[in-house]
């Protein structure tokens, strides 16, 4: 039997009326991967944020090494041993990469007030060879590197000191296959080192290879604790969901024949330093996948395609041979898009539900006088987030107060809600649970046969093979294959074009 | 933060010497400019000196201001402060005898007293810098005016209002400002409150306090600036009905400098050299004997475009 390491005990947390987590008590081990799991909104997040001194504790306790620990923020949870990955962005512009990495951790290079910068940038130095993140220099401004390095530095930040549990919170799903193999390394040393990383993730095929021990949650509720190796991703799904997830949950059919209408029409598209010479047809009826590395281009193609580019040259032309420079023409012309940047470029996260959801059709919900009703709004939103089932109070709620999947709904929503003939899609499902994929997928298949056409980038290369009609395998910037839908696609002939 | 390169390789000059090589520019441009338009009367050497020596007046309060711009924030009250600063130093220095003591202490402690009641006001009750500043220095103006109309410092102790009494004491205001920011958390603590205050306060940084830590040096170094405009001015007028505004203008402009070229990692320095070529201008205009209006129009413009072109936000960017 391992010895346990943390003490989840009767943990509650609400916010508002809704209850995030409900008398939720389970244990953690040593030397493991223990994965926590659920639909969006299942507490997982709110009870790591809890753990990490993020968000306060309304009831209950965590026990770690026996001792009850009630951190206040990070650096407390930090020095009780333990700390933090998130989700999204966790490092700040206008410090040094050392800067950040010791944040609330400085007094260690500070005598008589003063702080010795060189001593400080000489650790991080250390630490980033040691982790062999070399290409990384101590003294940049971390502004100056990609999303992908400055997560590399978030990893020497909450992993340095050696910390006796590590939460990583849906990381993975924000790097590229490169990036996550980092982490994997990194969360196999601590596991080895005998310490606990708690880790979260959407994507069940790599709970079951990464995890020892997964927990599931279910709307707040504690379901279960089991073995990874005594499960597979069906029975995962039903502890999660609460039955059997059945149906398919990609597209079913093969050989049907693409489309010769071209609705939307790409020619010699770049931008400098992102992408060169693009050039495809998109169809009607047709799912077009776009793959490759993070970095490879591929999320600024969606951006060109939706006028959102700076500096793009190069043509986008409908079929009834409009250009799209800009996003107010894409818009009037039925064009959607859905940045990958969720919280930044697609949520206006201190407005409501409703006021999100309504944004881009205000136009049409205006009546002749220009004027809006709010009956109209209300019922425009509430029709399109049910149709998305939004786990929310009501629409009035603010989007900020949504967990990460939910947001996406909200995104979704609003765009189902304008009925868009072309639908850009970038990284759809990313942080979506599987039965929100599932339906997220399942509409696409009901929009591709209603006639819409849909461009779906994706750092997910299982939902390209399984959703797409045709996919584009992009490598620094330009177009490096074309697949066509088949059985026989799996990932290594997709990798095989993206490195 | 100094000696940080970009990271992007194959930069021939690094982020400082270009940032330095952009100010010199402007010097250089702002004084071609007038010495062609006037030649006679503007811009020898002895003329340059002078101005480099007002400038550093604004110069010592804004490099202190720059603490509350990066966080975000703004004051109002700088003049009010200013004001009141220097009214307290004088009187201190003049009728209780303190002399220079007296002077220096009065002017910083009530210029860091008063930074500490804006930032304790702002962050209790969670209104915007701007509109509690602006309430307070109608509030400090009164004050300074109950306290005394007027003050001036006798012709004895006016060290500071001339060489070298004037540049020691800015620079011994420009040393502590830049140590506080490159070399204690404080100036971390300052930028990371500026890029993400959430981030900041998940970090354990108390948000709060720096908060009021930032008004308080910035009021402090007001307070410095006090000193340095008695002694060069021999006089102060306590002004109300937010007559003081005006004295605003001058180290707010200079700390626009500071946040444009925060980015060559040079933000200090960039006041000070801003401070110069904005008094360059000045003196430039009352060379040319411009009328007032005209000459708030062009300094208008000039601010507007020289932030335009330093800032160069890129494409994209959300500007507020």
């Amino acid at each position: 039997m391992s010895e346990v390491r943390l003490q989840v005990r009767n943990l509650c947390k609400s916010f508002g009326i809704t209850k995030a987590v409900q008398n939720v008590s389970f244990d953690i081990n040593k030397g493991e991967v223990h994965a926590l799991i659920g639909e969006n909104g299942s507490g997982k997040s709110t009870l790591t944020n809890m753990l990490t001194g993020i968000y306060t504790i309304d009831s209950g306790t965590f026990i770690l090494d026996g001792k009850e620990i009630h951190p206040k923020n990070q650096v407390e949870a930090n020095k009780e041993g333990v700390s933090i990955i998130v989700q999204e962005l966790g490092t700040l512009d206008g410090l040094t990469v050392a800067e950040n990495i010791f944040l609330g951790h400085e007094d260690m290079f500070v005598k008589y007030g003063i702080k010795n910068t060189n001593a400080m940038n000489r650790r991080a130095a250390e630490l980033l060879k040691k982790y062999g993140f070399d290409k990384i220099k101590a003294s940049d401004p971390v502004e100056n590197y990609n999303f992908e390095d400055r997560k590399l530095v978030e990893i020497i930040k909450a992993t340095y000191f050696g910390p006796k549990i590590v939460v990583i919170d849906e990381t993975t799903t924000a790097l590229s296959q490169e990036g996550r193999e980092e982490l994997y390394k990194h969360m196999n040393r601590i596991r080895e080192e005998g310490n606990t990383v708690i880790f979260i993730s959407h994507d069940l095929s790599e709970i079951l290879d990464k995890s020892d021990t997964i927990t599931i949650l279910r709307d707040g509720v504690y379901i279960d604790t089991v073995k990874s190796s005594d499960m597979d991703e069906d029975s995962l799904k039903k502890l999660m969901v609460g039955r059997e997830v059945t149906g398919a949950y990609y597209r079913a059919d093969y050989g049907e024949k693409i489309s010769d209408e071209v609705v939307l029409s790409v020619k010699g598209v770049n931008v400098p330093g992102l992408i060169r010479d693009i050039t495809f047809d998109l169809h009607k009826g047709e799912i077009l996948g776009f793959g490759g590395l993070s970095e490879s281009g591929m999320h600024e193609v969606g951006k060109a395609v939706f006028g959102a580019s700076y500096d793009r040259s190069g043509s986008v032309t409908l079929a009834d041979g409009t250009q799209i420079n800009d996003i107010p023409t894409a818009i009037k012309h039925s064009i959607a898009y859905t940045s990958k940047d969720r919280d930044n470029e697609s949520v206006v996260m201190n407005q409501s539900i409703g006021d999100n959801i309504c944004l881009p059709s205000l136009d049409e919900l205006a009546n002749k006088a220009h004027l809006l009703s709010d009956r109209k709004l209300k019922e425009f939103a509430n029709k399109h987030a049910k149709e998305m089932s939004v786990k929310m109070v009501n629409t009035d709620q603010f989007v900020s107060d949504l967990s990460g999947g939910n947001k996406q709904k909200v995104v979704l929503a609003r765009w189902i809600g304008k009925d868009s003939d072309i639908v850009v899609l970038d990284s759809p499902t990313r942080g979506i649970d599987i039965k929100v994929k599932q339906d997220i997928y399942q509409l696409m298949d009901q929009m591709r046969k209603n006639g819409k056409a849909i461009i779906m980038i994706s750092e997910e290369l299982m939902e390209l093979i399984g959703m797409c009609d045709r996919i584009l395998i992009m490598k620094d910037g330009a177009l490096n294959g074309e697949l066509m839908r088949s059985k026989d696609l799996d990932e290594n002939l997709l990798i095989s074009k993206m490195v | 933060m100094e000696s940080s390169n970009t990271a992007s390789a194959g930069k021939k000059i690094s982020g400082s010497a270009k940032g330095y090589l952009i100010l010199a520019l402007l010097v250089v441009v702002s004084w071609l400019v007038f010495k062609i338009a006037t030649p006679g009367n503007f811009g020898s050497p002895s003329n340059m000196v002078s101005y480099f020596e007002a400038s550093l007046i604004a110069a010592t309060g804004a490099v202190g201001f720059y603490f509350v711009m990066v966080m975000g924030m703004f004051d109002f009250s700088i003049g009010a402060n200013i004001v009141l600063s220097s009214i307290i130093g004088a009187k201190l220095a003049t009728q209780f005898g303190l002399g220079y003591p007296g002077l220096i202490l009065g002017c910083v402690a009530t210029g860091a007293l008063v930074g500490f009641l804006n930032g304790t006001f702002y962050v209790r009750l969670r209104i915007p810098s701007m509109i509690v500043t602006t309430g307070l220095a109608l509030i400090y103006e009164a004050l300074a005016n109950i306290i005394s109309g007027k003050e001036t410092l006798p012709t004895s102790m006016m060290a500071f209002g001339k060489m070298p009494g004037n540049l020691l004491l800015a620079l011994a205001a420009f040393v502590i400002a830049y140590l506080v920011l490159n070399y204690t958390k404080i100036g971390t603590y300052t930028y990371a409150i500026g890029s993400n205050e959430f981030v900041a306060k998940n970090m354990g940084i108390n948000v709060n306090k720096y908060k009021v830590l930032a008004f308080v040096i910035s009021g402090a170094f007001f307070g410095v600036m006090a000193v340095l405009t008695i002694s060069y001015g021999s006089s102060i007028v306590a002004v109300t009905g937010m007559a003081s505004m005006s004295r605003n203008f001058i180290p707010t402009m200079g700390c626009f400098f500071g946040m444009a070229f925060k980015k060559y990692g040079i933000p200090l320095q960039a006041i000070i050299i801003g401070e110069f070529m904005i008094n360059i201008i000045f003196y430039g205009f009352i060379a040319l004997g411009a009328p007032t209006a005209i000459q708030d129009v062009i300094t208008g413009l000039a601010l507007l475009i020289i932030i335009t072109l330093t800032t160069r936000a890129s494409k994209g960017e959300i500007v507020k």
